[in-house]
């Protein structure tokens, strides 16, 4: 991934709006999609647009929303628009956060960071 | 392009989030980047509500919509479990990004600059206002005047659960101690009963409780009733 970190520094500026990318839309449904949310590409980007197949070249392993955000250079709330769309038409999978696992996840982080 | 479909099929990713908080300039990058497997990355955060939470008229900006930049790092904790830690702006102003970082968050890490207590108020009273597991770790910096832990907590009136400690955010060894006292914490506001003292085995399933106790969390049981 370290080529995405260095195409950091060397950031252009899009004539896109993210508004133009997204059609219009800023949060819709996507809103309920938490930032680190884990999204991972089931079906190719063929016949897709520019925007959405970037998506789902990024996501040939699980990636974040945030993550995604930065290496497509748009806002949060443009990824989540298009992970939203994208989930919809079934090209993306969402994984689960740990928000809804309570102490389990709790524990395992304990144990992971513990052995690091 | 073609994906493999999870041919592999271990459990499924998951991924936590932890945010760190604090004013300008204290450490949160800097904290992140000590154990993120990635560079912090950088990304920007449209608001469009301001003057939400702002109880300083002072404050309130003109603008309705703003963009504040916001650092991120992971961990990767086991196979299929991501950390990710976000580094939130403490600005009170902020408040309407904090929403959308916080949300679904397991805890906070407010970082605070012993020089400057002030900028970390608005940080400890969302948090609080939130319900969020928080503690406090105080980044230990070069010349900084070393406070009383115990007068930290009282200046930034700081409940006697919350841990406040030491820290230094260049450090990986000191900010992963930081993730577990925060993760400690969490656990003990989950399972207030069990931290503690290592879980008891579990009782045969034949075996029933004699006085099951009410869990205010669980729905599915019978509300106490005062006695007449």
């Amino acid at each position: 991934m370290s080529d995405y970190h260095a195409s950091q520094g060397t950031r252009h500026e899009s004539f896109v709006r993210p508004y133009m990318i997204t059609a219009g839309r800023t949060v819709g449904h996507a809103g309920d999609i938490p930032i680190e949310t884990l999204v991972v590409g089931r079906l190719s980007n063929e016949g897709l647009s520019p925007d959405y197949a970037a998506v789902i070249d990024l996501c040939t392993t699980p990636l974040s929303v945030a993550e995604i955000a930065v290496y497509i250079q748009q806002p949060i709330g443009v990824a989540r628009v298009l992970v939203a769309d994208l989930t919809a038409s079934s090209h993306v999978e969402q994984h689960g956060t740990a928000a809804s696992e309570g102490a389990a996840i709790v524990r395992r982080l304990l144990d992971g960071i513990r052995s690091l | 392009m073609a994906f493999a479909h999870s041919e592999a099929p271990a459990q499924r990713p998951v991924s936590a989030k932890i945010v760190v908080s604090g004013g300008f300039g204290v450490g949160k990058t800097t904290l992140v980047g000590s154990v993120s497997e990635i560079k912090p990355l950088r990304t920007e955060v449209a608001m469009t509500s301001a003057g939400l939470a702002v109880d300083d008229a002072s404050k309130v900006s003109s603008k309705t919509t703003t963009t504040v930049a916001m650092d991120f790092g992971k961990l990767t904790v086991d196979t299929g479990l991501m950390l990710y830690l976000f580094g939130t702006p403490g600005q009170d102003r902020f408040g309407f990004m904090w929403e959308d970082v916080v949300q679904g968050a397991l805890g906070a890490i407010v970082l605070v600059d012993t020089r400057r207590l002030d900028d970390c108020y608005a940080a400890v009273d969302f948090f609080e206002s939130r319900g969020l597991p928080f503690v406090v770790a105080c980044n230990h910096f070069d010349g900084g005047t070393l406070h009383d832990l115990e007068e930290i907590r009282s200046a930034l009136d700081v409940p006697a659960d919350i841990p406040i400690f030491m820290t230094d955010a260049r450090e990986p060894r000191k900010v992963r101690d930081a993730l577990l006292e925060l993760l400690e914490h969490i656990l003990t506001k989950i399972e207030p009963t069990t931290v503690m003292a290592p879980a008891p085995p579990p009782p045969p399933s034949s075996v029933a409780p004699s006085e099951p106790s009410f869990d205010p969390w669980r729905a599915d049981q019978a509300v106490p009733t005062p006695s007449p």
